[in-house]
């Protein structure tokens, strides 16, 4: 939605495709606060955010396709042809450009290896937050949830004002590994009870979830032998992690780096297919949604390059995450701009720390202090054009102080 | 008597974990790396407030449920008497976004509003 206003907002004919019946994706069922606070400066709810967007888009009278499904996508020449289908039927869809927006997906408890059996009152953290925000319905009375991320910690607190009987956090790190601010206002909050060093072993169950097996586990959550506890409950909600959905992606011939999960991108957020852009949680899970419509203007900004053609540089620069930096955005520079390559890396270590860009020769270009790092936050800089003037290659590190 | 408190500050990434003792009108912060941090541990003592999130049940729209919350943050104790004072509202589409649902809600002063726009389907 971002993307589309930004480039309908500047005259270009833009169509948007939706498979839901809706605008406004995953943040519909995201009713907590706490949105928009780097763009609009104050705490939205998520439908409020969304709606911000779906104002802009009505206003602009964007040409919106609800209810469509994106079948395939021919994206190799200059003309790129989409065929959707929707309860008007199969359509063609040409156009110069595509902006790819479809987010990320859970990961799921098969994922994450558990036991046992298969019954009634499974879910994922996103599932359950449909269910309870959307339709009004609660999974269950007596709830395991297992992730100590933010939408673990949400979900938790949703759970609890909702009136379930019985919630209890576990997860195998030392402690929650989302913002403190949610293990403030989530769990310490209502006194909800959490067992850090904890993972499940198995489900216990038939028809109905009765139980699972947790197990505790070291710090390098290994389990440690004859701790298995039976804990009695009727649903298990797993909460272990967002992937980006690249799939659609792949299926094109975009490269996928390993380490985000999502495309490899150059700084306008373009991928390897040429004119073929990402943004949001599709390149890398963005900790604020401010953080993932920024990188659907930069795209925009980057759809307009493309069509108008601009120049390229004849050696793209190759951007490596250096040390204790986990991912790392764009991965190479491939445009010829006047604009600061804003660039987002997942930093390995915790703490103060400077966040240092260096050449190939280990020359320092640009250094930032931050008072205090953390893997389960993503950091962004922005580095000058001049300052990798004539680099051949950027490496990012996060130093520890 | 001296009552003592342990909080995350959340003034930034960093949380510090403050501890807090009141002796009557007195307040003691330890723990915290900067003012903010010894700020918030006061304010969250005298006087903690949050936003309080949930949904009203609503007719005729597309879901059964609409999002609302507190337009402004409540006094932390009376968030459970936010919800249960929400439990019988039954709304009617067309909702627009900020609309108020509820005026001064369980007594606190503070409005419950729409979290986004609902039409009325079929």
């Amino acid at each position: 939605m971002a993307a589309a206003v930004k480039l309908a907002g500047k005259g270009y004919d833009v169509a948007l495709i939706e498979r839901k019946e809706e605008l406004g994706g995953i943040l519909d069922q995201c009713i907590h606060d706490g949105f928009g606070t780097k763009i609009f400066g104050k705490a939205l709810s998520g439908p409020e955010f969304a709606g911000h967007f779906m104002d802009e888009a009505s206003k602009l009278g964007l040409d919106v396709h609800l209810n469509t499904y994106v079948k395939s996508v021919n994206a190799g020449g200059d003309v790129k042809e989409l065929v959707t289908v929707s309860p008007r039927g199969v359509e063609r869809i040409k156009a110069r450009s595509i902006v790819y927006a479809i987010g990320c997906r859970e990961r799921h408890p098969f994922e994450i290896k558990v036991g046992g059996t298969r019954p009634a009152g499974i879910y994922t953290a996103g599932m359950v937050q449909r269910l309870v925000n959307l339709y009004g319905i609660l999974p269950g009375k007596r709830v395991l949830i297992v992730g100590g991320g933010d939408v673990g910690m949400i979900v938790a607190r949703h759970l609890y004002l909702e009136g379930v009987e019985s919630i209890t956090v576990v997860f195998p790190e030392e402690f929650f590994v989302g913002l403190p601010r949610n293990v403030q206002q989530c769990i310490l909050d209502f006194n909800i009870p959490f067992r850090p060093r904890t993972v499940v072993k198995e489900i216990v169950g038939k028809e109905r979830v009765e139980g699972v097996i947790l197990v505790k586990v070291d710090e390098n959550w290994r389990p440690i032998p004859s701790t298995e506890e039976f804990y009695p409950c009727d649903t298990v909600i797993f909460s272990v992690g967002l992937v980006p959905y690249a799939k659609k992606l792949r299926a094109i011939g975009a490269e996928i780096d390993p380490r985000t999960r999502g495309p490899v991108v150059n700084e306008f957020f373009e991928s390897t297919v040429r004119g073929v852009f990402a943004a949001g949680n599709l390149v890398q899970i963005f900790d604020y949604v401010d953080d993932a419509v920024e990188s659907a203007y930069i795209a925009a900004d980057g759809v307009e390059k493309y069509l108008a053609g601009e120049g390229r540089l004849d050696n793209p620069v190759p951007f490596k995450p250096g040390s204790n930096v986990r991912t790392l955005t764009p991965h190479r520079l491939e445009w010829e701009d006047e604009r600061p390559v804003v660039a987002f890396l997942r930093p390995a270590v915790e703490g103060r720390a400077w966040i240092i860009v260096r050449g190939g020769n280990g020359e320092i270009l640009k250094k930032e202090f931050r008072q205090y790092v953390r893997p389960s936050t993503l950091e962004r800089i922005e580095i000058p054009r001049e300052a990798i003037d004539g680099a051949e290659e950027v490496y990012i590190d996060v130093a520890g102080v | 008597m001296s009552q003592e408190y342990e909080v995350l500050c959340i003034r930034c990434p960093k949380g510090c974990r403050l501890r807090i003792t009141v002796e009557g009108n007195a307040v003691h912060v330890v723990g915290f790396a900067c003012l903010e941090g010894k700020r918030f541990g006061e304010e969250e003592v005298r006087n903690p407030r949050r936003i309080v999130t949930t949904t009203v049940r609503i007719l005729n729209a597309r879901y059964p449920r609409l999002p609302v919350r507190t337009a402004e943050p409540v006094p932390k104790d009376r968030i459970r008497d936010v919800i249960d004072a929400l439990k019988g509202v039954v709304v009617e589409t067309p909702v627009r976004r900020g609309q108020v649902i509820v005026k001064d809600v369980a007594g606190t002063g503070v409005d419950v509003i729409a979290e986004r726009d609902m039409e009325a389907v079929g």
